[in-house]
């Protein structure tokens, strides 16, 4: 239990700087901004509480924010985006297959349903942020453009890193 | 007494919800980027370590296109220099004696060299970081320019590092002039492309071609007048209104932004005292007046 916690903190850390150093720095077309730090919040435990979800959630927002220098933007997408995680995850993944201890991964819900999963967390996630940015200079096709093209970008991403550890995983057995 | 409790437990997680929301919209509602806290900015101690770190070997990336722009500016300046002393010398013929040489301590403008550790231009309201704070002297609400034009305006400061409004950042407006013209209007992003920006509020009658240089007035005490900004690039707007806007390419690229200048004004602080002081002696006459 403990070496999973140490794990995952660990996971959050590298990614919330490789956010901040690397990824937000990495514009594609001009458009385009991979948001690689949803990665956590998609792959909490099923069995974190409501509470617990939104607690990370806001913690993970607001450190991205002091970062990037848009101070309450992401905490307030992040926390909007843990509170629909559970519901979301239900809506790909039947309700009685649940064991404990168990993430959201390719290994644990199949290929397609992780797919659908992430896809809807980006898409939901980018909408928010992009939404709440624009609203003092409103202009609907860069906004839409910028929707599409971060939410592909992120979701890439996010199914590269859970192939990645699949992978890695793969080995160790 | 209990059934109160019980009903906060059972509903925690909507409390919690709303908690963390009116948290986070206090802060993105603070639209005022001066009344940022310096902890919940790029500017505060831990993120400035990471970002200099990061930047230790980023800096490396744009030092060919840095060089180039430095060597030309290098160029435009000797020729300046050389210029001007040959009318020094036509004046020191024509007055037969020595101009005095300002001593140092009372030149008009110091500048501060300074590396950028953090930078985006993708977002509506663009910030920049620097590595050097108030331990250098720098403060809030002075100017930054690098190689090329002006960069933005500081305005949290750490004490190694300080973060700066960039001009591409909608609540950052420049009073800007044409130069050789004199007419003046006020610079802003206009949040769209990096490259652009829009200069507003010119008088209708202003005469301009495309290509002449746009400069700082030195209407404020933030920038020394005369530092390049941008090139007019097109008409923005009809003639229909009695102001009118152009479309200005900026000088500085921003996405490569790697060593800038911030510029210390000496006399900020006297004229900011002269400003102030008959700001209050009209606050004073003000009731007087309307007694008599």
């Amino acid at each position: 239990m403990t070496k999973t916690i140490l794990n995952f903190i660990l996971l959050a850390i590298t990614l919330v700087l490789a956010q901040a150093v690397v990824f937000n720095h990495l514009i594609l077309f001009n458009c385009a901004i991979a948001l690689v730090f949803i990665y956590i919040i998609i792959i909490l435990p099923l069995e974190a509480s409501t509470n617990m979800l939104l607690t990370i959630g806001f913690l993970i927002g607001l450190i991205i924010d002091i970062f990037s220098d848009t101070a309450g933007l992401n905490s307030l997408s992040c926390t909007i985006l843990s509170f629909l995680r559970n519901p979301i995850y239900h809506l790909y993944s039947p309700r009685d297959e649940e064991i404990s201890g168990q993430r959201p991964s390719i290994k644990t819900m199949g290929n397609t349903s992780f797919m659908k999963y992430a896809l809807t967390m980006s898409l939901i996630y980018c909408s928010i942020v992009f939404t709440i940015e624009s609203v003092s200079l409103f202009n609907t096709v860069r906004l839409l453009t910028r929707i599409g093209g971060s939410t592909l970008f992120t979701f890439i991403m996010i199914y590269a890193f859970d192939s990645l550890s699949l992978s890695r995983r793969e080995k160790k057995l | 007494m209990r059934e109160i409790i019980n009903y906060f437990i059972r509903n925690s997680k909507w409390l919690l919800f709303v908690f963390y929301i009116t948290l986070s919209c206090l802060m993105l509602f603070q639209s005022n980027p001066y009344q940022h806290h310096l902890y919940m900015t790029s500017a505060s101690a831990v993120a400035s370590t990471v970002y200099s770190l990061s930047s230790n070997i980023t800096s490396y990336f744009n030092l060919r296109e840095n060089n180039e722009d430095l060597n030309r500016r290098n160029a435009d300046l000797q020729a300046e220099v050389l210029a001007m002393r040959e009318q020094l010398e036509k004046y020191q013929d024509s007055e037969q004696e020595l101009s005095p040489i300002i001593p140092d301590s009372l030149r008009h403008y110091r500048f501060i060299v300074a590396r950028v550790i953090n930078n985006s231009v993708i977002r509506p309201h663009n910030y920049v970081t620097i590595n050097r704070g108030s331990n250098s002297g720098i403060r809030p609400e002075m100017g930054v320019i690098d190689q090329n034009g002006v960069v933005g305006v500081v305005n949290v400061v750490g004490p190694n590092s300080a973060r700066i409004i960039s001009l591409l950042n909608p609540n950052f407006r420049l009073s800007c002039k044409i130069k050789n013209n004199e007419t003046f209007g006020s610079l802003v992003w206009d949040g769209k492309d990096p490259k652009y920006a829009v200069l507003e509020e010119l008088p209708r009658h202003t005469v301009y071609k495309k290509g002449d240089t746009i400069v700082t007035s030195g209407y404020s005490a933030v920038f020394p007048p005369g530092i390049p900004v941008g090139l007019v690039e097109s008409d923005n707007s009809s003639h229909n209104e009695n102001f009118f806007s152009l479309k200005i390419k900026l000088l500085s690229d921003f996405s490569t932004l790697n060593n800038v200048q911030v510029v210390i004004n000496n006399y900020a602080d006297e004229i900011k005292s002269v400003e102030e002081s008959t700001a209050k002696e009209e606050n004073e006459n003000k009731p007087t007046s309307s007694n008599q």
